[in-house]
């Protein structure tokens, strides 16, 4: 029976988009840009009201249970945190001060909750580097355990991260990747077994010569990241089901839900939840803050110790428990059935998946950092899942309507995947009078006119506006 | 129906004007800038406080106070107008986003919350279609802060345009429709709606009498020493709607008839200009192009004296004409042709009445003309219609002065002034309809 658990829980909210598209303006600056395409008022909204009914409370119980020795592990997208920056200073301090407290651990998450890793890979790790040095800017904690967007992981994701230099990463042990092993030891994918053929590094990476841009972090690590797979159906219980009437364990209590991790097969519970199922997606009516709170006793009562994945991951791979486990290709998720069909699974979001594409490839083009930033923006996972229901029915249409904004559904089912597209093609759009080639041939012909017109005054500069006048 | 006390006066009642054009050049298309420059400020004489939201001059204040501060100016969307620099229209999908995205909590926030705290009505008016998606938002914006029943809303249409894009099933709901004619409320009937008809007005400067000078020296430059010469004045946008070429067919047929003329033309920019000019040139008409710089009403003089001869039988005046000039020019003309085959309300041929002048209009939206009275009206698109009047009333001059008289008379019902008299009578019936509470 499993002696050790871990709880993490990930704080995020998407960079809506405005709906229906705004025009963006010919020549547009990159403020005019963001204005047009980003949803502010709204994204505030949502955010005040989640705050409201779930940060604020949830923040101030785990503050407690950990002052009270629970442990935690906890992970915040940028997204959220550019927003709380903006719109509640004090909920920030709020969240800082439960990441300052020992039995914390921040975990490096995803910056922009994107699927930048299915454009880009080595931007991938850059960006994956460049959100550790920003948690620690913002928290004063140095993550070294990571969580993807919507916990993907494949064997790709796994190199980018054992690249970027993880010690750990969280995944979801969904079955059809799990096979017959458990989801309850920690396990590894590097095979660090010698080959029989001496394989020869490039002379960047062996060091005689070193590259300007090295994906490859100064200091390897002696194993690759060590896998914590999410116990995805006792997650659910609370993450899921704590608030559906017609599920046959409902109501949920503390002492039947410890009872069932302490009876669990196994070194260690993982479990894992959005940080929004205390207060959002349960209501404060539904007795979740209440089960929470008397969690830890039931646990400890049953011999269950809390730990954090650092935590874990030591104990464990110091005792040679820890396991080889074959990661598939095409990544799974923490999201509906564990595949990427639940964000690529219908041509709305297949569409969305190319224009990701289109706008990320034109960004590059421009070789303006910003607009690049803006293209990864564009990129969130949220814009796939909120359209996971165009053509579907059942729970997981639900769950993506539910997180639909309401505001949208006046556009009807294809408005919205119409305008979502549009957003799109007008920051294509909009970026293209950035490209190198188009600024260049723009100056040139500045300085051809300037020098024209200087030879030709214009006769009245007005004059064009005032033929216009109609006199009816 | 509850019952109303009370009447809208300036003291609480402040009005809100929502318009694409506005009184900047940069914002000035159409007939539409004319009407809501001139009703937001006979408004604001009269003591109302105005706001008048328009898409402004992106280099120009964003507020701005005039009329001791009851006229206030607010140039909207100016950041999206810095990206198109050619006029109110350029752009146009842009900035209809932004304003109707931005305008209706603008209205909320800044205007009706202050005014209802001082226990004002506030009379929202929007213009066009393109503030109708506005006026909708801004009526459910304020149903939702529950104080739509404190504010009046009215929805005016001056022309035809784009009006497959306005929702008037919600529109009619959340507004009372107007419009500036009969014949555009008829129109109207086929989008299902019943407008009321407020019509369009002019300041009270259109009324001050013309410089006699000016107008014997214009008929002089026009007449080139002939007095049987005949001399005309046609002004709009080169839009077939305006019958250009029914003018000047006219024209010259009346030359071929052994009877001189002169035709001043002032068009816009518009690709029908180019048909209109080639078919008088075809025709065998001389056509004489005019230029000058932004001149005042003597430079203009000067201007047409400069280049005036008896062989030029058209005149297109190419250059800004100041209003002093196009008055002179409605007065010192035989007649103006404002003959369009579409007119919303025809502003020009009431600004030719308040000059003294006669007007040729059409038969549409210009309820005020009453053929041989205080116009000459035409009813077909035939050329010979025009050529019959005008000869008939070279026939009787006698005529001529009893028409010109009877359209100033004309003119003078429809100062702003009197307007904003027949509006606000309207508002009051319109309070009771809108179920709100004036003060």
């Amino acid at each position: 029976m499993v002696s050790d658990l871990a709880i993490y829980t990930v704080v995020h909210q998407p960079r809506r988009l405005k709906l229906p598209a705004q025009p963006i303006p010919r020549g547009a600056s990159l403020a005019d840009m963001y204005h047009c395409i980003f949803d502010e008022r709204m994204n505030e909204r949502y955010f005040r009201k989640v705050a409201q009914y779930s940060y604020y409370p949830a923040a101030r119980m785990f503050l407690d249970l950990v002052r009270q020795g629970m442990r935690l592990s906890i992970g915040f997208s940028l997204s959220f945190l550019r927003q709380a920056e903006s719109w509640d200073p004090a909920l920030l301090d709020l969240f800082r001060e439960l990441v300052a407290e020992e039995n914390v651990e921040l975990i490096g998450v995803e910056p922009y909750h994107t699927f930048l890793f299915l454009l880009d890979l080595p931007t991938f790790i850059m960006r994956m580097r460049w959100m550790v040095d920003e948690l620690e800017k913002i928290f004063g904690k140095r993550p070294t355990v990571t969580d993807t967007t919507e916990m993907c992981m494949s064997a790709t994701l796994y190199d980018a991260l054992d690249t970027a230099g993880f010690s750990g990463a969280v995944m979801d042990g969904r079955e059809w990747v799990m096979q017959w092993r458990e989801r309850t030891h920690l396990y590894t994918y590097s095979d660090e077994r010698p080959f029989p053929v001496n394989i020869t590094a490039p002379r960047s990476i062996s060091g005689t010569r070193r590259s300007q841009q090295r994906l490859v972090s100064d200091s390897v690590r002696e194993n690759g990241p060590f896998l914590l797979t999410r116990h995805f159906e006792l997650s659910d219980d609370v993450g899921y089901r704590f608030s559906n009437r017609d599920w046959s364990s409902y109501p949920l209590y503390a002492d039947t839900y410890a009872d069932w991790i302490a009876n669990t097969w196994g070194d260690f519970v993982f479990l894992a939840w959005d940080f929004e199922t205390f207060g959002e997606h349960h209501r404060v009516d539904s007795g979740i803050f209440e089960f929470m709170r008397a969690l830890p006793a039931e646990l400890t009562k049953r011999g269950v110790t809390f730990q954090t994945p650092s935590a874990l991951i030591e104990r464990y791979s110091k005792t040679s428990c820890v396991y080889h486990l074959p990661l598939p290709i095409f990544p799974t998720t923490w999201a509906g059935s564990g595949g990427m069909e639940f964000f690529l699974g219908n041509s709305a979001q297949q569409t969305i998946l190319q224009l990701m594409g289109y706008v990320y490839g034109l960004a590059r083009l421009t070789e303006n950092p910003d607009l690049l930033d803006l293209a990864i923006w564009l990129a969130q996972s949220d814009n796939l899942h909120l359209i996971q229901w165009f053509g579907r029915s059942g729970s997981e249409a639900e769950v993506s309507s539910y997180f639909t904004p309401d505001e949208w559904w006046s556009l009807g089912p294809n408005g919205i995947i119409y305008e979502q597209q549009r957003v799109y093609i007008n920051t294509l759009h909009a970026m293209e009078p950035y490209l190198p080639t188009r600024l260049i041939r723009q100056a040139r012909r500045k300085s051809t006119n300037r020098a024209s017109r200087r030879k030709n005054a214009p006769d009245d500069p007005e004059a064009e506006y005032l033929t216009r006048r109609e006199w009816q | 129906m509850i019952e109303q006390e009370g009447a809208i006066s300036p003291k609480n009642t402040l009005f809100v004007l929502l318009s694409f054009e506005g009184p900047d050049v940069y914002s000035t298309a159409g007939g539409l800038s004319t009407r809501v420059s001139e009703l937001s400020e006979a408004l604001a004489m009269q003591g109302y406080t105005t706001h008048l939201i328009f898409v402004g001059d992106p280099s120009k204040p964003s507020i701005e106070s005039r009329i001791d501060g009851h006229l206030i100016l607010e140039r909207w969307s100016q950041w999206v107008s810095k990206y198109y620099l050619n006029g109110v229209y350029d752009g146009e999908e842009q900035k209809l986003y932004d304003y109707n995205e931005s305008v209706p909590y603008h209205i909320y926030n800044e205007i009706v919350r202050p005014a209802l705290a001082e226990g004002k009505t506030v009379v929202i008016m929007g213009e066009d279609w393109h503030t109708a998606e506005a006026m909708i938002r801004t009526s459910d914006l304020l149903h939702w802060f529950s104080v739509r029943r404190k504010v009046l809303m009215l929805w005016n249409l001056n022309s035809l345009m784009s009006l497959h894009r306005i929702n008037w099933g919600r529109l009619n709901f959340v507004t009372t429709i107007c419009t500036v004619s009969k014949y555009m409320k008829h129109r109207m009937w086929s989008y299902g709606v019943n407008p009321l008809v407020i019509p369009n007005g002019i300041p009270k400067r259109h009324l001050t009498p013309v410089d006699a000078n000016a107008v014997t020296r214009l008929r002089e430059i026009a007449r080139q020493g002939d007095s049987r010469r005949l001399f005309y004045f046609k002004i709009g946008r080169f839009d077939p709607d305006k019958r250009w070429m029914m003018a000047i067919e006219a024209i010259a047929r009346l030359k071929y008839s052994g009877y001189p003329v002169t035709l001043f033309v002032r068009g816009g920019i518009e690709p029908h200009g180019t048909d209109v000019l080639s078919h008088a040139f075809n025709l065998g008409l001389k056509i004489q192009d005019v230029v000058a710089q932004r001149p005042n009403l003597e430079q203009s003089l000067d201007a047409m004296a400069h280049v005036a001869s008896p062989d030029i039988d058209i005149y297109n005046l190419r250059f800004f004409l100041p209003e002093e000039f196009v008055r002179t020019t409605y007065n010192a003309a035989d007649a103006t042709l404002a003959n369009s085959g579409h007119e919303p309300f025809g502003l020009v041929a009431l600004e030719v009445m308040a000059a003294e002048g006669i007007a040729v209009t059409g038969s549409t939206g210009e309820d005020y003309a009453i053929a041989l009275e205080n116009a000459i009206v035409t009813e077909t698109d035939d050329p010979d219609e025009i050529v019959g009047y005008l000869l008939y009333l070279r026939r009787h001059p006698e005529e001529q002065e009893r028409i010109r008289c009877a359209g100033r008379r004309t003119a003078e019902e429809f100062l702003w002034d009197q307007v904003i008299e027949n509006l606000v009578s309207k508002l009051e019936f319109l309070a009771r309809k809108q179920s709100i509470q004036l003060p």
